[in-house]
């Protein structure tokens, strides 16, 4: 480590307009984009490629970097305000942070999201800053085997995002993994549940599945609401005094933003893994470890800590194997990857000896990404708390329009759209008979990362999975997803115990 | 009178046409990419159209159809309008959907090539410690570790029915041995990954831009590169060619251009012309060769001719040899 240069680097970076500017737009750009269902960092990074060609390279690194860490961020605005995660990152952060909307607390989830988010990115960081090389070297190990069981691991969690009845959150979590199978499949090409339909050889596509399951569903339940009454208008009463969430608030949550921070970052640097399991994994890991796990799920402010320092401790992570190794952590990465490629520089241990300063400026630029989500964070909040005072005959059109073209966007197909209706209609009936609907989710995502990787385990292996006793950082993640299955099994055991018998006394009373 | 008003109404469409002719291009352009925004093609297509902008004096605007593995924006380029505002990227996967019933369209009869703008060139790359450890030191020993070893040396090749796949089979083909090939769905990074570390498989039948950091930080090493001539340029100046050990194998990966059948005659020369000139463009090659991308121009005949050369033999051979089922 070379200390006289890191410093460097930092003043460097710090007291240039030139890279500020940047990154603030970026920043600014980055959380716009974040909080519109649809369109993610990643869309946003490679849109804006184009025009950093002719800048310098650390002042584009800083715009790029400006919105891959807004957008992270940025998709917990319309996870919170609208329960349709901006981005796959935010989709954990609406368990705690939509509740906490309805009980009229906007202001303080979101405030909460942004500092949880800053202080999970400044982790990323320095993690990265300071222990990259061992980081990297970590993640190369995973392969086949110890990405299946990772998959696993993840797939653990459903019992604690499952809600009152875990059989229903199983229910929920095989229909994704049924759904996970449509289309081509990965390893071979066969084509499952195709029906020589050809938009489907893709299978569901991902983003318009999540953007009906939750954002046009919650839109339905809405109109049905508003039909017959029930529906009330939030008031905004809460008045927002201070954009940074109060010193006894992080008092309760500081533990989960540095657990969930530092999830991220190493499930962010390996290669194939990013925020979308990050966050599911901090939630699940957080509320096992609380004292209150029953807490967990109506609207607490540790739920909404512990996922948005996860998703914004990923992109550090991510950025540790491109830099140091030159595989990217996650397709922001790769677009950032091409970014440094255009300007001649092939990211990878050689950069490390020919560019030292480089990199360090990109470390700083990092942080100064972080910074300038903070600055630009605080002085949204107050602005986007305001959408949940619109009144709600304008409000759900407009998300409905919103949901709509964002799905439309991704692929700009109109068979996305249709997916992204009919998974309205499947979300608002599950929601009905109260399947959750983060299991899903969850199996979407870890469903074909799980074959994957178990297909391709079994084939290099001549069809010998015993083979994986001899992978020992594969057999450590099932033993742990084995423990965590139980410990929440046992733990809703005893949520359920505590609320029969608060039911109990109030009955007596 | 109602013949006159024919004579005059003749006049002013053959003059307004021809006129509209002349000032081709009066409005932007659409260049269609098949894959993601931030991928390999889309940046090659987007260095590529700022020079063709130049040209042009227009802008072009890459819209991106991805979806169906490339079948998408492929189809939307051949149904797009001919007007000559609307053209696209095509890359190698192009001449496999037909024969793996994806598409209905063939990539010679369906679109009218418009100019091939790079290739590169796949290499047979392994695992430096394996290697050592069996005494692997060119092409030659792993060809005959390869025939002592049927089926046994694992390559990894990008995704299924992609073209490092292929190319996996086509060197089984032309080598007359057998390896086994494992697909990566996620892309050639994860399978460069797990051969640099040793695990799961052997090898790699990717492009050397691919495994590019692994070379230079000696995990992996290069035995092969299935090209007519050396890369010229410090990095893979070393590596030498399949033809030069007495194997005779080509293959690479390539990106083109094409338009939908029927454009007017005159806009399509206006376009390819512009293209030609784009290629040389300075910015546009300074870019390529940053990416460690090849130029590698072929006309419109010859993008033809050698599009049907792939769909209809090449190809095809490779993928029953890497076990594709057609």
């Amino acid at each position: 480590m070379n200390w006289g240069l890191l410093f460097e680097s930092y003043v460097n970076v710090f007291t240039s307009a030139q890279v500020i500017g940047m990154t603030l737009l970026g920043a600014l750009g980055g959380i716009l984009l974040g909080a519109v269902p649809g369109m993610t960092a990643t869309m946003g990074v490679a849109l804006l490629i184009p025009f950093s060609f002719g800048m310098d390279l650390i002042p584009s690194i800083g715009l790029l970097l400006g919105i891959y860490c807004g957008g992270m961020y940025g998709g917990s605005i319309s996870a919170i305000l609208i329960h349709a995660p901006g981005t796959p990152s935010a989709a954990a952060t609406l368990l705690d942070g939509y509740p906490m909307c309805q009980k009229g607390q906007a202001g303080k989830a979101l405030s909460i999201a942004m500092f949880s988010s800053f202080c999970g990115g400044v982790l990323g960081a320095l993690i990265m800053t300071f222990l990259s090389p061992l980081v990297a070297q970590m993640a190369m190990k995973f392969t086949s085997a110890e990405m299946l069981m990772l998959a696993f691991f993840g797939l653990s969690v459903i019992v604690s995002i499952s809600g009152k009845s875990i059989a229903k959150g199983l229910i929920s979590a095989f229909f994704g993994l049924l759904l996970a199978t449509v289309g081509q499949d990965p390893t071979y090409g066969a084509k499952r549940f195709v029906f020589g339909f050809r938009p489907l050889l893709s299978g569901f596509s991902f983003i318009p599945t999540l953007i009906g399951l939750f954002a046009i569903a919650e839109v339905i339940a809405g109109v049905e609401r508003i039909i017959s009454g029930e529906e009330k208008q939030q008031k905004s009463e809460e008045k927002i005094t201070n954009v940074l969430p109060d010193f006894k608030t992080i008092k309760q949550i500081w533990l989960n933003i540095i657990s969930g921070g530092i999830i991220g970052t190493f499930i962010g640097a390996i290669p194939g893994a990013g925020g979308d399991i990050a966050v599911f994994v901090s939630y699940g890991f957080n509320k096992s470890a609380s004292k209150h796990p029953e807490l967990w799920g109506t609207g607490i402010p540790n739920g909404v800590a512990a996922t948005e320092s996860a998703n914004n401790g990923c992109s550090g992570g991510a950025m540790i194997p491109l830099l140091s190794l030159g595989v990217p952590g996650d397709a922001v990465t790769a677009v950032l990857l091409g970014a440094f490629i255009m300007k001649g520089i092939q990211p990878g241990p050689m950069m490390y000896v020919n560019e030292l300063p480089t990199v360090y400026r990109v470390f700083a630029a990092l942080m100064l990404a972080n910074l300038a989500m903070l600055i630009v964070g605080c002085a949204g909040v107050r602005f986007f708390a305001k959408i949940v005072s619109v009144e709600k005959k304008m409000l759900y059109p407009i998300i409905l329009v919103v949901s709509l073209l964002g799905a439309f966007s991704i692929n700009k197909s109109i068979f996305d759209v249709g997916v992204c209706v009919l998974f309205g209609v499947i979300g608002y009936l599950m929601n009905k008979y109260e399947f959750p609907l983060s299991p899903i989710l969850l199996a979407l995502i870890l469903g074909p990362m799980c074959e994957q990787n178990f297909v391709r385990f079994v084939d290099v292996n001549n069809g010998n999975f015993w083979e994986i006793l001899n992978r020992p950082i594969a057999v450590g993640f099932f033993v742990v997803s084995v423990a965590t299955i139980l410990f929440s099994i046992y733990n809703q055991h005893k949520i359920n115990r505590r609320e029969a018998e608060n039911r109990k006394k109030a009955d007596n009373a | 009178m109602k013949k006159l008003f024919a004579v005059v109404m003749f006049l002013i469409l053959t003059l307004s046409s021809s006129s509209a002719m002349a000032a081709y291009p009066e409005k932007s352009l659409t260049a269609i990419c098949p894959w993601g925004a931030g991928g390999g093609t889309d940046s090659c297509l987007r260095a590529f159209c700022q020079a063709l902008e130049k040209q042009l004096g227009q802008t072009v605007i890459v819209d991106n159809k991805t979806g169906a593995g490339g079948v998408t924006g492929h189809e939307a380029i051949a149904d797009a309008e001919p007007d000559g505002y609307t053209f696209g990227m095509v890359t190698f996967e192009f001449v496999t959907y037909h024969a793996l019933e994806v598409s209905d369209y063939k990539s010679y009869l369906n679109y009218d090539p418009l100019c091939r703008l790079n290739a590169d060139p796949a290499g047979i790359t392994v695992n430096k410690a394996w290697a050592e450890k069996n005494g692997i030191k060119n092409l030659k020993d792993f060809i005959e570790y390869c025939k002592k070893h049927p089926g046994e040396v694992r390559m990894g090749g990008s995704s299924a029915n992609s073209v490092w796949h292929i190319a996996g089979g086509y060197f089984m083909n032309v080598a007359g041995v057998e390896l086994k090939m494992v697909t990566y769905p996620d892309g050639a990074a994860s399978a460069v990954q797990a051969a640099a570390q040793g695990v799961d498989i052997e090898g790699v039948t990717v492009s050397l831009a691919e495994a590019r950091s692994f070379i230079e930080s000696g995990n992996l090493i290069c035995l092969g590169l299935m090209a007519e001539e050396r890369i010229n340029n410090e990095v893979f100046g070393k590596i030498p060619t399949c033809k030069e050990q007495g194997i005779n194998a080509f293959y690479a990966t390539w990106r083109g251009l094409g338009l939908p059948n029927g454009v007017d005659a005159s806009i399509r020369t206006k376009l390819a012309d512009a293209c030609r000139a784009a290629v040389k463009d300075a910015d546009f090659i300074k870019y390529m060769t940053n990416a460690g991308l090849g130029i590698a121009y072929l006309d419109s005949a010859e993008f033809k001719a050698f599009l049907e050369q792939q769909e209809e033999k090449d190809v095809p051979a490779a993928m029953k040899a890497a076990g594709i089922e057609l």
